[in-house]
Formats: C-alpha cells, sequence, structure tokens
C-alpha cells in the first residue's frame, strides 16, 4: 500500500511537471485559441442588446462589440462579425461556428449551460465563448482583467 | 465509560477517549474540506463528486459518535440485549448511503461523459493577476487529500481495539481518500491540457469507489444484524474468540461433546454454548464455567451455558479455519 501511495504520488509530481515544462495549461480540446492566431482571424456573433451590442444591417458597434475588437487586436485576430438572434447563435458556437458572442449577456443568462461565460467584466455584463475551451476563456479574462482600472 | 453494562478494560476506555476525540478532529477538517472544496470546485465533476465525498465522509464520524453514546446505555427488561445493535443499524444506514449517493453520481458522471460535456474552467483575479481556476483546485484537492490519510492510520489500530466496526469503516474510507483527491488532480490536469474527457473519467472513477464502499459496508452490517457468527473488526476471518469459547467450553472434565454460537452484536460478543454433560453437574458447576468464558475477554459480555443431552444442529463444534 505504501509503495503504491510513492508511486501514485510519485506518478502525479512526474505527470505535473512534464505538463508544466512542455505546453502551457489551460489549453483548448478543440484548439479555438490556436486556429484564431493561425488564421488571423476571429469569428464573433453579435446579438442586439441594449446599447451595449446595436446592429444595423451588416454594421454593429457598442461597447462589447469595441471590447471583442480590442481582444481580437491582441490575439492578433480581426473580427468577422456574424449577426443574429441569441439563440440562432449559442447554436452556432455549439456547432463551433463562432469563437465568441456578444449579446450584452449577464452572469445569469439561461445559457450557462451551454455556452461558457467569462467572469463578469462589468456590472454582471459577460462575453460568451465556446464550452471547455478553457484556453479561450483565459486569453480573454485575462485581457478583460488587464484593462480594469 | 462502559458498553451497556459491561465496564472497560483501561486499554479501551483510553482507546474510545482518544477515538472520539479524532473523530470530533476530522469532522472539524472534514467541514473545512466541504467549504473550500465548494468555493473552488466550479464547473469541474470530478471535484463535485469529489466534494459530495468530502460530505458523505461526514456520515461515519457522527455515527460512530451517537452510537458509542448509544451502546453506553444498560440492558433492561425491554431491552434485555442492551443497545449494542446501535452500532450495526448505524453502520447499515451509512453504507446505504455511501451506495445510494455513489450509484447517482456514477450515472451523473457517465451521463456527462456520454453527452461529451466539455467543463469550462475560468480565471480568478488575485492579486493583480488572473489565474487559471483549476491551480486552485488542485491545491484543494491537495488540502482534502493530506489529512484524511494521517486520520485514517491513527483511527485504525482504536477500531481493533474497540472491536468497532463503524470506527473501522470510517478509517477505511479516510485512508482511500488519497485515491479521491489524486484522481481529482488527473482529471483537472488533464482538462487543463485539453482532455476534455480526463474529467468525466476521474470522476467515474472516484463515483464507482464510493459505491464500492457502499456495497461492502452494506454486506457487513447485513451479516451482523443477521446474526452471523462473529467476525474480527475488519470482517477478514471468524473472530479468534470462537475458537477460544470453544476450547474453554470443552475444559472441564464433566464436558463431553460442546458447541458453540456467537454472534458479533457490535463491540460486544453474545456466546451461547451447549454443553453434553458426561457426569453429574451441579448448578454451581455451569455457572462456573460461564464465568471463565467471560473472564476470557471483555468483549464475552452475555455467555450462556446450557447442559443438554444432544449438542443442536449448525453450531460450531469444530474450531474455525484461521
Amino acid at each position: 500500500m505504501v509503495t503504491l501511495t510513492r508511486r501514485f504520488t510519485a506518478a502525479i509530481a512526474v505527470g505535473a511537471v512534464l505538463l508544466a515544462g512542455c505546453t502551457t495549461i489551460p489549453r483548448d480540446p478543440d484548439g479555438t485559441l490556436d486556429r484564431v492566431r493561425a488564421t488571423g482571424v476571429l469569428r464573433a456573433g453579435a446579438s442586439p442588446g441594449g446599447d451595449l451590442v446595436e446592429v444595423d444591417g451588416d454594421a454593429v458597434s457598442g461597447a462589447e462589440v469595441d471590447l471583442v475588437e480590442g481582444f481580437a487586436a491582441s490575439v492578433p485576430a480581426r473580427v468577422e462579425w456574424r449577426a443574429g438572434g441569441e439563440e440562432e447563435l449559442v447554436a452556432a458556437l455549439e456547432r463551433g461556428e463562432l469563437d465568441i458572442i456578444a449579446g450584452g449577456l449577464t452572469d445569469q443568462s439561461p445559457w450557462a449551460d451551454r455556452v461558457a461565460l467569462t467572469r463578469p467584466y462589468a456590472a454582471g455584463h459577460v462575453l460568451a465563448v465556446p464550452m471547455g475551451e478553457n484556453a479561450t476563456l483565459f486569453a480573454l479574462e485575462s485581457w478583460l482583467d488587464a484593462r480594469r482600472p | 465509560m462502559t458498553f451497556g453494562d459491561t465496564a472497560l478494560p483501561p486499554a479501551q476506555r483510553d482507546a474510545l477517549r482518544r477515538a472520539k476525540r479524532l473523530e470530533w478532529i476530522g469532522l472539524a477538517y472534514l467541514a473545512t474540506c466541504v467549504v473550500v472544496v465548494f468555493a473552488v470546485m466550479g464547473s469541474s465533476q470530478a471535484m463535485k463528486v469529489a466534494w459530495v465525498e468530502d460530505l458523505l465522509s461526514l456520515v461515519p464520524p457522527i455515527v460512530f459518535l451517537v452510537s458509542a453514546r448509544l451502546a453506553g446505555r444498560p440492558p433492561s427488561p425491554t431491552h434485555p440485549y442492551g443497545h449494542h445493535r446501535a452500532i450495526g443499524s448505524a453502520h447499515l444506514a451509512s453504507a446505504v448511503a455511501l451506495f445510494g449517493m455513489g450509484a447517482f453520481l456514477v450515472v451523473d458522471s457517465a451521463s456527462g461523459l456520454l453527452a461529451g460535456d466539455h467543463p469550462p474552467i475560468g480565471t480568478y483575479h488575485l492579486f493583480g493577476q488572473t489565474i487559471w481556476a483549476g491551480w486552485p483546485m488542485i491545491a484543494a484537492m491537495v488540502y482534502t487529500g493530506v489529512g484524511p490519510v494521517i486520520l485514517g492510520h491513527l483511527k485504525k489500530p482504536l477500531s481493533e481495539t474497540l472491536h468497532d466496526k463503524v470506527l473501522f469503516a470510517d478509517a477505511e474510507m479516510n485512508s482511500a481518500d488519497w485515491r479521491t483527491a489524486g484522481a481529482a488532480i488527473v482529471g483537472i490536469l488533464g482538462i487543463g491540457i485539453g482532455w476534455w474527457w480526463a474529467d468525466a473519467v476521474a470522476a467515474l472513477l472516484i463515483a464507482a469507489s464510493i459505491v464500492r464502499d457502499g456495497v461492502q459496508g452494506i454486506g457487513n452490517a447485513l451479516r451482523d444484524l443477521m446474526d452471523g457468527e462473529a467476525r474480527t473488526h475488519d470482517d477478514q476471518a471468524t473472530h479468534p474468540l470462537v475458537n477460544a469459547v470453544l476450547t474453554a467450553a470443552r475444559g472441564p472434565a464433566w464436558v463431553g461433546e460442546a458447541g458453540v454460537r456467537v454472534r458479533d452484536q457490535g463491540h460486544l460478543l453474545h456466546a451461547e454454548v451447549f454443553v453434553v454433560p458426561v457426569a453429574p453437574v451441579e448448578v454451581a458447576d455451569v455457572e462456573a464455567l460461564a464465568a471463565t468464558i467471560r473472564d476470557l475477554d471483555w468483549k464475552l459480555h452475555d455467555v450462556v451455558v446450557v447442559p443438554v443431552t444432544r449438542v443442536p444442529g449448525a453450531v460450531r463444534t469444530t474450531p474455525a479455519a484461521s
């Protein structure tokens, strides 16, 4: 039993060192962030949400649109916008057709079990990325934190 | 300190006092684990299952403290065997709780795995740094994994001294806790390197171990409640006192054939000894034999010696294999 415990502990320790050495944690299971970096394109969904996201034909504007543009610039990448209703965009995000959604969502959003919401960047407002794409979530939240006053 | 009307020898009195203290310390420690793990568990299924296990491991210490108190009540005409069965009943109740919760968690984790749930793990903003939430989870698992192993190591010898199966089951669960913590850590590191399924697989492993604890506990508790022959505190073998009682019963010159049945009432054993006299016996001889057997061990609190013309079937007449 003692040897087993030691072996197990050793395996965890070795594994942790290997992991920390070879790669960065966390990574995306579906490689969203790597792809955005490689292609230089962030595919974003915009759903009208108060004055945070305004959609007028093909033109999108508002504070959250600026946030997504700012984050994309930090990757660096340019943004390809797609406008639509929340449900349509959430489904597209789940199918892997979008990388991020700006829609005036809050941390009380009913979509929370289908998309990964960020921590609120201000007053309960959040952005959404694909479920489990933790490197993307990490990069986005880090960027949102860095621009806090 | 007593178990019913049985006064405890100094070693047992001391063990009981230390066991009670350890259980209180364990409860306080586990309560902090429950709070810490809940605070950091996020969307990780493995962390959720580990949290439920922490919650469940509060049950055996409480059961031990309550049943030790109940077992101390003296027997009376309405409870002629005392209250020792409190241990077995409590043992069964906690085993059923483990089994039920474990089964639920197996289904819960497996359905997440089959549905392909990708657990999102975000970040914390601490001291101006953005850190991945997986790291605090791992720290919490290290915290909850270390303490119980030490507690289990300290409780186990006491469970043998006291012949207390609830304490033993509790010590076993504590000793195995590092595996829960280890599995959860591997699951979280797995998510970290992009293996979304690692979390659910770790959760399944932990849940399966809870089910196994439950099934074993139910089997052991039922054996005692169904008046199976007394076994050691870890249920590994027939209790050596069974053979000792049989040997003692054959001791006196007036005893021809002898048979015994010994059952575990929880801490204490109840022995019925059937002897076929080969010479005229006095009541005093029978009582003297009962007293000799009682003096073998503090656990033999209730010993009945019955002179018979024939030893009844299905009692132990030959020593049990050790």
